[in-house]
């Protein structure tokens, strides 16, 4: 699995939404399934994944699927 | 509007959202709900506050305190029941015209329902609008995700970091803090695009 597919899963899981019902362009404050509590489940989510917190710089940058996909990316 | 440093109580805050009152609180709201929600981890854990046993005779000591003028005490209702469901509790510098910004929603079972944004959107037109503010301010935990989240979506930006400025008071740590914040401009042009 690539990292923008694995963006849109962990996205997919935190939503509660099926990976193929997220858009390309997901984005916080535009994707009614993205609420503040699946940002925290997302989070969790992909510290998780990586197996470390995230810093407070990367955590911030999160706003959109090409940004978890990057993040993904930079930390793999 | 109040002339900045007058030190005198201003007008409480009385507004509706379309699914919520708010209000400015008066000492007869103390609620037992509220001394509820200061005793709970889940709640007052990602403010980073101390958990108390507080009276409602000291909550209401409490709220008396707030002026509405440099700092204020208002109350979210949910307009369905008329429960209090949270509150905000914001710190007015007059000199500068900055407002900053803090809300507990107590009531978990509205947690991830845009109760924040929602609210905060009204709370930004009154006091940009009405209440002499320019800019606006909120300083989450780095690690209040859900904070973080409301922000961004609101359109308030990421201003800078604040490494290790606070103390846990869980385990002593040193917890980082973000600075957000939303200019008076910056806050009717969003509005112009997107109603909240």
């Amino acid at each position: 699995m690539n990292s923008s597919q694995q963006a849109r899963q962990f996205l997919a899981e935190a939503t509660s939404c099926a990976a193929i019902s997220i858009p390309d362009d997901a984005r916080i404050g535009q994707f009614a399934a993205w609420d503040s509590l699946a940002h925290l489940r997302l989070i969790i989510r992909i510290e998780e994944a990586i197996g470390r917190q995230l810093d407070p710089d990367e955590t911030v940058r999160i706003e959109s699927l090409a940004e978890i996909a990057a993040l993904i990316t930079s930390t793999a | 509007m109040m002339p900045p440093g007058s030190g005198r109580p201003g007008r409480p805050v009385l507004l509706q959202t379309e699914r919520f009152a708010l209000r400015s609180l008066k000492p007869i709201d103390a609620p037992e709900r509220w001394v509820k929600w200061l005793k709970d981890p889940e709640v007052m854990g990602p403010l980073n506050s101390p958990l108390r046993q507080s009276t409602t005779q000291e909550l209401r000591a409490h709220i008396a305190s707030a002026d509405n003028n440099e700092r204020y005490l208002i109350g979210i209702f949910d307009l369905a029941t008329q429960v209090q469901i949270g509150f905000f509790m914001i710190e007015v510098e007059l000199v500068h015209r900055r407002a900053t910004f803090n809300v507990v929603i107590g009531e978990k079972a509205w947690w991830g329902k845009d109760v924040v944004n929602e609210t905060r959107a009204a709370l930004l037109d009154e006091f940009f609008n009405d209440r002499g503010v320019d800019k606006a301010m909120g300083m989450p935990l780095a690690r209040n995700f859900p904070a973080i989240f409301n922000y961004k979506a609101q359109g308030w930006r990421h201003e800078g970091t604040l490494r290790g400025h606070c103390l846990s008071i869980t385990d002593g740590s040193r917890l980082d803090q973000l600075q957000f914040g939303i200019s008076k401009t910056e806050w009717f042009e969003k509005r112009g695009k997107n109603r909240r």
